[in-house]
């Protein structure tokens, strides 16, 4: 009997400790945000339920949380598909860029006749460019031991430079201005779900693909061989799983799913690609990533968080003049506390003394 | 003429990079690596800007600059060593923080987005008379020699001693190569991290003093432009070793320096700006490759 009960508590601490695990960054977060504020004289309490009713007030203002979740969900899978195999890839953010390059470029370039066959075309294009993109990393990783940390973050400046020479040179729009390709055919436009909101249909493709994540990591073995390599890589090479494999897989996953993300953004956003096309999609989808606990349901609630802060964001400024980086700070400080060990400040250590 | 003006604005275009990179490479060698100096030098060019403006002294701008570099510096060692926090995240979210505090700053005190513009900000002096200008080739360069430039190539010279013969960088160097040894000598581990970081702090710090107040006298939220992260790769090509260092350094500050002038004949300055991070990758799959056929040679 006591034995059930000690159990039972023990689940409870473990759950507990869980809860605080996924809530933890976020409450530090809000806390630092409310610091911020109180100091400029504002009431976060009213600042936090003017953010709430700005981004799941009406319809309207959800699609609008929507719409900006909508990346997220890529990159944030995109991110957790390495990280949870203990590759730190920080190279989304280029490979997203890379893909949104790629699928404008299709749906640019190709002839409208196409027609609506053009949007898997530009899908498939940007994904295999992306893919191809961060094979390059995972390859010299896997390969040559090059720390996959370094090389993924010159990458991103890499891609910058490439795909802004392009925009200003070789694919620079005619007929606009500076800095942008021409735009998408209307066919290649993806169909947006409610307007006159920009939510596109591009967020249920980033859904689709988080189901797909959570079951890919979940139900199959190769799932479960990645996060095993991430938990214990000599248990994994003990065992027979090929370690530089299971690293270029995840690294072309996470390409394929940054660049469809890409295109998304491409082809249902902007229906063009643009210089500064990401204003960091790739490092909040890492934030996405940990604070969802590398899970499909986390990534999806995290993706909605930060989507319905960047759409608050915009509008509280409008509205009370709180600055839009108060966003930034919130995203910062949650990117900060999600990498913290809670074992070392939690429960863990007075369990651990007693 | 030409030769002349891009040796002076190759020199100049070094100098933050090189103070930032002097101090990511004591961090690393203390087995650290520094993802957010970018962060320490914008915070060090907008601490800059502001006391320059306050006080109306270039020295307590730049001692400011360099102090709230190290104090954001410490922190973020506080988070990694006391609080296990992965040192990448963590300074990219870093990254990402301090351009939102600053953003906020701008916007709430100084009500502007992106740009501050101060009064009074009194800028780096020369420290050689106008007459050196007449040097040929490098006068131009020495007429705008400031104390920051001067103080960057000093720590190049200084710290490879440092590091060989002082207390603290043999520490530094224990801790980052044998932990286990360092800890068995009675070293504590996270102290020495924290200094170190607190040290990258303060040289970004000065460099991003240096951004701010060599010409422009002004802040920028684009002011870095990723400098923070060219440093990185210039440490990682010099392998933390000073001297090397400095030497990527100087190439990176001509790079940039000359990207104006490739324009002109034909080259995209997209594709220059490249080059750096390029060359790390470069040096990474050759550090790679060499260490993978020797093992294999061994084996």
């Amino acid at each position: 009997m006591t034995e059930i009960a000690a159990a039972r508590r023990f689940d409870a601490i473990a759950w507990f400790d869980k809860g605080i695990g996924l809530a933890f960054p976020f409450v530090v977060a809000l806390a630092v945000a409310s610091a911020v504020l109180l100091a400029v004289g504002e009431n976060p309490i009213d600042v936090f339920s003017l953010m709430a009713a700005e981004s799941f007030g009406s319809t309207r203002r959800i699609a609008a949380t929507l719409s900006a979740a909508t990346p997220l969900l890529f990159t944030g899978v995109a991110t957790a598909i390495c990280f949870r195999s203990g590759v730190f890839n920080v190279g989304v953010e280029g490979a997203f860029v890379i893909g949104g390059l790629c699928g404008a470029f299709v749906g640019f370039s190709l002839p409208a006749g196409f027609g609506l066959a053009l949007i898997p075309l530009a899908f498939a294009f940007a994904a295999i460019g992306s893919a191809l993109w961060l094979s390059v990393p995972g390859y010299l990783l896997a390969r040559y031991e090059v720390d996959e940390v370094v090389s993924t973050l010159m990458l991103n400046f890499v891609a910058f430079g490439i795909t802004g020479y392009l925009v200003n040179g070789p694919l620079l729009s005619e007929i606009s201005g500076n800095n942008v390709t021409p735009l998408v055919h209307e066919a290649a436009q993806l169909p947006r779900l409610l307007p006159p909101s920009t939510v596109h249909a591009g967020f249920l493709v980033g859904l689709v693909l988080v189901v797909a994540y959570g079951l890919w990591a979940r139900r199959t073995p190769s799932g479960f061989e990645g996060a095993l390599v991430g938990h214990n890589r000599r248990f994994s090479k003990a065992i027979g799983i090929s370690i530089p494999a299971t690293i270029v897989l995840v690294m072309v996953i996470s390409g394929i799913v940054a660049g469809m993300g890409g295109a998304s953004h491409a082809l249902g956003q902007l229906h063009r690609f643009a210089d500064g096309f990401s204003p960091g999609y790739g490092f909040t989808g890492m934030a996405v990533a940990l604070l969802g606990r590398n899970t499909a349901t986390g990534i999806l609630l995290g993706a909605i968080l930060f989507g319905a802060l960047a759409s608050a964001g915009t509008t509280v400024q409008l509205f009370s003049d709180i600055p839009l980086d108060i966003v930034n700070i919130i995203e910062g400080t949650v990117m900060i506390f999600a990498v913290v060990e809670l074992g070392r400040l939690s429960l863990r250590r007075w369990r651990g003394a007693s | 003429m030409i030769v002349d003006q891009i040796i002076a604005a190759s020199l100049v275009l070094t100098t933050p990079i090189l103070l930032a990179a002097m101090g990511g490479l004591v961090n690393r060698r203390a087995g650290i690596v520094n993802i957010a100096l970018d962060a320490k030098m914008l915070a060090g060019a907008f601490v800059a800007v502001v006391v320059s403006s306050a006080t109306g002294g270039w020295f307590f701008a730049v001692l400011a600059a360099a102090v709230a570099g190290a104090a954001i510096g410490l922190l973020f060692s506080l988070v990694v060593t006391r609080a296990g926090a992965n040192m990448i995240v963590a300074g990219l979210g870093l990254n990402v923080f301090v351009a939102g505090v600053i953003g906020f700053i701008l916007n709430w005190v100084y009500d502007s987005s992106g740009t501050l513009r101060l009064p009074d900000v009194q800028l780096l002096p020369r420290l050689l008379p106008e007459q050196v200008s007449n040097v040929p080739v490098v006068g131009l360069a020495l007429s705008e020699l400031e104390p920051l430039t001067v103080f960057a190539w000093v720590s190049v010279a200084v710290l490879p001693f440092m590091l060989a013969h002082i207390r603290i960088g043999l520490w530094l160097r224990a801790t980052g190569n044998a932990p286990q040894v360092a800890r068995a000598m009675g070293i504590s581990a996270p102290n020495v991290q924290d200094f170190s970081t607190a040290f990258a702090g303060f040289f970004s710090g000065l460099g991003g003093a240096h951004l701010a107040l060599a010409s422009i006298g002004l802040f920028n939220e684009g002011l870095t432009a990723g400098r923070g992260f060219i440093a990185l790769a210039a440490f990682y090509f010099g392998r933390d070793r000073p001297l090397t260092t400095a030497l990527v350094c100087l190439l990176f500050g001509f790079l940039d320096a000359s990207q104006i002038r490739m324009q002109t004949a034909g080259l995209p300055p997209k594709l220059i700006g490249t080059i750096p991070y390029l060359m790390v990758l470069v040096a990474l799959v050759i550090a790679g490759w060499r260490a993978h056929r020797g093992k294999a040679a061994a084996a």
